[in-house]
């Protein structure tokens, strides 16, 4: 035997060994369909869980169904929404929505890029404080709803003693959850101290990406630290600040946690924001069809508005 | 325009020193190039001069005054850096009118139109002062840099390695533009580079620096005709200077101590011989265009000149050298003078 034809002996074994109708199988099929192939498993499961749910709750917001009552399922048309979009009572929870959204976005995006400018002068230990400054961020809000309704204690709450300490006020003189006009701000302040740090990292990442040339530039052309924040600083971080509003924005507008342990929606419904009601209408009333299409009418509102500001943002970045 | 004075410049980053005792006068008016490799503390000298760094020793005078530990904006300076450092939101018109409207100048708005006019048309970006800073190719991003610098008349330019970002053409175009634009203004420019061309061409002084001590500072032609040192000589020349052993070829008498010979093209002849006369062998010839560089072994040395492109010398062909007027060294790397002949002007370094 000569040494080419022992060659080829090994090859036919090897050919032999490999199970040649899954060869020719996977042989026979096109690339797009091996594409298929691969993507069919996300696909059915994002079908089951994602756009399935969305035409179901599309499909019972305009029907009458109730999911703890055995019942025939009743077309009722758009009733829903016109309902909702004539009650005051939904009209009252967007406006606690709108006004809860407005001011945690707005204080954290000034506290948070406020911080991020203080942390990006790199002094002695600013490592550590930036660590120290991202704790409130990583806890479960169910540990932050709990300890804070233990702060707002009139009481023994350590938030209101706080107060008494620098206005010299009665501590058990008010009380951040049970008053009409502070419960708002009780949790405005809550989302406050949690999420500031979110936006300041966002805000840092920003800062850091403004090269130190820049600077040394303007320093050198006689721009003020003034002139230099507003005309350096300031722009090039301006997508960056965008994006943390965007990202705030959206989380904040179907908040339901926090402010379901603070507060429940109350004293009464001050701060009964749209996710509450939501809650309330699907699994208290069990009104499964009308909460649907308030879900809807949310849905769409967050969709829409998310996307102009998209748009901004891209125009802001492309500058 | 003033005259600006380094006088025992010293910097330290942790424990090492970027820059040592530095000594250095730039007259008004002059054109002053440091040469020298990466880290040698070139760029350490420039930003020392515009205060984006402290010295730990030394002064700095501009002008007659003491701005040692001034701040960039008090020293009336203008820097031009490595990288296109524009305000990427602004439009070019705006970034070279940004200096202009410092609130510390008060230049009217229409005198800043004209300035910003005059240094678009000498830069040739009139056509693109309205585009954004980020719009603009990176030829253009750096000519709106350097024009950032020279709408101001500050007391010195600053200019760190403005062209080396830039494709062959438009370097040397602006090679000339600038030092063009530097008769005209009779600005006083400081400019670190690497690149020996650069050097060769703008400077009116050349000061070569290594590990952050200036060498040697001198017209051009003094350094290239007489270097103090192997270190200086070896920065200019194209092809490289060929360092040899004394008495390896023909040269006509070395002085005492002379141990090393420096033979620039212009102190190589060659000669196509017998075997008998001849001493050394072409490795090969790599044609460049316009020149051929010549590779050639002598002993165990290869070394490498330019040759005449008529020249019929072929690879394997066998030649004999010999050195006319070369540069010669000693054991410590500093130049002495040729025996008997000191045709070759001193450096005043």
């Amino acid at each position: 035997m000569t040494d080419s034809s022992a060659k080829a002996g090994v090859a036919e074994r090897v050919a032999g060994a490999t199970p040649a109708p899954l060869a020719r199988r996977i042989r026979g099929l096109s690339d797009k369909a091996i594409a298929w192939l691969f993507i069919a498993p996300t696909i059915l499961l994002l079908l089951a869980i994602n756009i399935f749910p969305l035409l179901w709750t599309i499909y019972l917001s305009f029907t009458n169904y109730k999911a703890n009552r055995k019942a025939e399922i009743r077309w009722e048309g758009t009733e829903h929404y016109t309902d909702i979009l004539s009650d005051p009572e939904i009209w009252h929870s967007m406006q606690v929505t709108a006004h809860f959204v407005f001011w945690t976005v707005a204080i954290e995006t000034v506290i948070g890029f406020a911080l991020a400018y203080l942390i990006d002068r790199r002094w002695r230990g600013h490592g550590f404080w930036t660590t120290v400054i991202l704790i409130p961020m990583m806890l479960s809000p169910a540990v932050v709803g709990n300890f804070w309704k233990f702060l707002y204690q009139p009481q023994i709450g350590l938030f209101n003693y706080g107060v008494s300490f620098f206005t010299g006020i009665d501590p058990s003189s008010f009380q951040m959850i049970g008053d009409v006009s502070l419960a708002p701000w009780s949790i405005v302040i809550v989302d406050v101290w949690m999420w500031t740090p979110y936006v300041m990292l966002i805000c840092l990442a920003g800062l850091r990406s403004i090269p130190d040339y820049i600077y040394e530039a303007a320093e050198v052309d006689r721009a003020s630290t003034w002139r230099r924040f507003w005309s350096i600083t300031l722009p090039m971080a301006l997508p960056f600040i965008m994006l943390a509003v965007l990202f705030r924005g959206i989380e904040n507008f179907k908040m339901f946690d926090l402010i379901n342990l603070l507060t429940s929606g109350g004293p009464g419904s001050t701060t009964e924001v749209a996710s509450i009601t939501l809650k309330r209408e699907a699994f208290e009333s069990w009104k499964t069809g009308y909460s649907s299409a308030l879900a809807i009418i949310l849905f769409v509102a967050v969709f829409g508005l998310a996307n102009i500001y998209v748009k901004a943002l891209n125009r802001v970045k492309q500058r | 325009m003033a005259e600006v004075v380094l006088s025992g410049v010293t910097k330290r980053f942790k424990t090492v020193a970027a820059v040592e005792s530095l000594d250095l006068t730039v007259h008004d008016g002059e054109f002053i190039v440091l040469l020298g490799p990466t880290g040698a503390g070139k760029t350490t000298t420039l930003r020392l001069v515009g205060g984006l760094e402290r010295p730990d020793e030394g002064s700095i005078t501009i002008g007659g005054h003491d701005v040692t530990h001034a701040a960039p904006a008090a020293r009336d300076v203008a820097f031009v850096f490595q990288q296109y450092s524009l305000y990427p939101h602004l439009s070019a018109y705006d970034n070279l009118a940004f200096p202009l409207r410092s609130p510390a100048r008060r230049v009217p708005e229409d005198e800043i139109r004209k300035r910003v006019g005059e240094i678009a048309e000498m830069l040739r970006i009139s056509a693109k002062l309205q585009n954004r800073a980020t719009q603009l190719s990176g030829g253009e991003m750096q000519r709106v840099a350097i024009g950032r610098a020279l709408v101001r008349r500050p007391s010195i330019y600053l200019m760190d390695e403005p062209l080396s970002s830039l494709d062959a053409k438009l370097r040397s175009d602006l090679r000339l533009e600038l030092k063009r634009i530097q008769q005209d203004l009779g600005a006083t420019i400081l400019y670190v580079t690497h690149d020996q061309t650069e050097a060769m061409t703008m400077a009116v002084r050349i000061g070569v620096i290594e590990s952050g001590r200036m060498i040697q500072l001198g017209t051009p032609r003094e350094i290239y005709t007489a270097p103090a040192s192997v270190y200086v000589a070896t920065r200019l020349g194209q092809p490289a200077i060929n360092l040899l052993p004394v008495g390896l070829l023909p040269d006509g008498g070395a002085p005492t101590g002379g141990k090393t010979v420096g033979a620039r093209t212009e102190n190589l002849r060659i000669a196509k011989a017998a075997n008998g006369s001849a001493n050394a062998t072409v490795d090969w010839i790599e044609h460049l265009g316009d020149q051929n560089h010549l590779h050639v072994t002598v002993g165990d040395h290869k070394l490498v000149t330019l040759a005449d492109p008529e020249s019929d010398l072929a690879k394997g062909d066998r030649v004999s050298l010999s050195l006319v007027d070369p540069l010669y060294f000693d054991a410590s790397g500093k130049r002495i003078a040729a025996s008997g002949k000191a045709r070759i002007p001193q450096g005043n370094g």
